[in-house]
């Protein structure tokens, strides 16, 4: 009986899954984020930051954060971008170029200056590292952001 | 049984949870392969965004990159000239296409498009500027045009610039990250393929002369962001590329005051899978020549006319920014696509294509440079 229930349950979730059409996989499709903290002001940040996103890095690091093999790489989940914090901001302030390695995986690519101001950067920041599995509890802060130098 | 079952369970529904929304896949889609017939030789080495390129009637090379800086390539070295408006270097913004009056030899005049913050407004749109080059400055700079209004958006500033053999001067604005108020819109800017006199006064036989309201400079609408343009120089036609959002890049052949859908119909999506329209034709809107699905997110386009390269003479060539190749897609007689080639797969994000006087075709790659195509 136990083995029938959790049977079908299998299909009605399934099912469900099929009707949402949805072409994310399943570990990043339920939420954008999830809220780690009541901190409102990480919240907002957070919230401007996915506009931000939308703008100018979706086209190539994709809707949910995985890159595109090959040529782009994955936000989600990503251990340089978790390990590597000021070389993120920076790479998100001044552009990036050279050969890194994401996840095992070696990238040898270019992504040019995006024009950002600062408060763009730790927004865009606290979005990213907050969505897609990641979570950070550590707001990035436009002062953050101003310290680091080219 | 029970661990089974919830290992069945997580296997199923990852696998139905990865599936494609049908509109990731194009039907009967002309299959592409990898072509090892080219190989490349770098010719400028070390740019960052070679965005625009034109080569001045002694061989040496004009080059822009994306962050505002115009690059006079002489005798191996680079000389930054002076004298180059200030650009918005944002998203997508900044120094953008260039090229050479079709009277250069007469009246000196380079064409040029940028990012531009002219105006009150905070923010940036798509300009076009004319101007000459005296030694390593620019002088005689003119503004032909200046999309309005100014918004901080990074995306979809177009732009491409050709010209016809009868004294105009065609070029693109994107739609300035505002589809469901601009492209449809011919009494706004942005999301256009525009005709202006080469002095920038609008021909009074542009297709929305008189009709109220409208920006009189529009050629044709309805697109999202064009960052490719020719002229076929078999039926005189302006062809024109243009990026999709997920799926739906097109190539089309503008015709004047035509509509090409963007955003009422698309064979794209929206960036998070979800849909943006359910009509992929409608009547009174263009279809396209060739699209994408997925995007190969194109830039710069050229027809090989040369017989630098036997097999590729008479077909295209698009930049895929997001795939990193050359993309070469062969037409038959009626001008449809029947083969398609990854040329130089994997040299990087290719941002521009052209076919040098010499009959070469030159690539303009994102962090390496300008390279020339070699046939192997």
């Amino acid at each position: 009986m136990k083995t029938a229930l959790i049977t079908l349950a299998s299909f009605a979730i399934i099912i469900i899954f099929s009707a949402s059409k949805g072409d994310q996989s399943f570990g990043t499709s339920a939420s954008v984020y999830i809220p780690i903290q009541k901190d409102t002001s990480l919240q907002n940040s957070i919230k401007r930051g996915k506009t931000v996103y939308e703008d100018f890095c979706m086209q190539c690091h994709m809707a949910t954060g995985e890159g595109i093999p090959g040529a782009f790489p994955p936000l989600a989940k990503a251990d340089y971008l978790l390990n590597n914090r000021t070389k993120a901001i920076h790479a998100v302030k001044y552009g990036l170029q050279g050969p890194i390695t994401v996840n095992g995986t070696d990238y040898n690519s270019i992504m040019a200056p995006l024009g950002l101001y600062d408060d763009e950067v730790a927004d865009v920041m606290n979005y990213i590292l907050n969505s897609w599995g990641n979570s950070s509890d550590k707001p990035v802060t436009e002062k953050e952001v101003a310290a680091i130098e080219k | 049984m029970k661990n089974f079952s919830i290992l069945l369970l997580s296997v199923l529904t990852t696998v139905i949870a990865c599936a494609q929304n049908p509109k990731e896949v194009k039907d009967n889609d002309v299959p592409i392969t990898v072509s090892e017939a080219y190989e490349y030789e770098v010719i400028v080495p070390d740019l960052i965004n070679p965005w625009g390129m034109a080569f001045l009637p002694d061989g040496s090379l004009l080059i822009t990159e994306k962050s505002g800086e115009l690059i006079h390539f002489v005798n191996g070295e680079k000389i930054t000239i002076d004298g180059v408006p200030e650009v918005y270097n944002r998203g997508q913004g900044g120094l953008l296409d260039i090229q050479l009056s079709p009277n250069y030899e007469s009246d000196g005049f380079i064409y040029f498009t940028y990012s531009s913050t002219e105006g009150e407004a905070k923010g940036g749109n798509t300009a076009l500027m004319r101007a000459q080059l005296s030694g390593n400055s620019l002088s005689n700079q003119e503004v032909l045009y200046k999309a309005t209004p100014n918004t901080t958006k990074g995306q979809h500033w177009g732009s491409r610039i050709v010209f016809d053999d009868a004294g105009h001067v065609f070029f693109t604005a994107g739609e300035r990250g505002e589809r469901d108020i601009n492209p449809q819109d011919i009494t706004r800017d942005n999301g256009k393929v525009y005709r202006l006199n080469l002095d920038g006064s609008i021909p009074t036989d542009n297709p929305f002369v008189g009709t109220e309201n409208a920006k009189e400079a529009i050629w044709s609408y309805g697109h999202r962001n064009p960052q490719g343009m020719l002229i076929n120089p078999e039926t005189n036609e302006i062809w024109v590329h243009e990026h999709g959002p997920r799926g739906g890049d097109e190539i089309n052949v503008i015709k004047k005051g035509a509509n090409y859908g963007w955003p009422v119909i698309t064979y794209g999506i929206n960036y998070s899978g979800t849909d943006i329209t359910d009509i992929t034709k409608k009547e009174g809107m263009e279809q396209p020549l060739y699209y994408w699905v997925p995007s190969i997110a194109p830039s710069g386009m050229a027809m090989v006319t040369s017989d630098a390269y036997p097999e590729l003479k008479g077909n295209l060539l698009v930049g895929s920014l997001k795939f990193v190749y050359l993309e070469a897609l062969y037409l038959d007689e009626n001008n449809s696509v029947i083969k398609r080639e990854k040329l130089l797969d994997g040299v990087g994000r290719v941002r521009n294509v052209i076919q040098g006087p010499d009959g070469f075709v030159y690539v303009g790659v994102e962090g390496v440079g300008i390279v020339k195509l070699v046939q192997n």
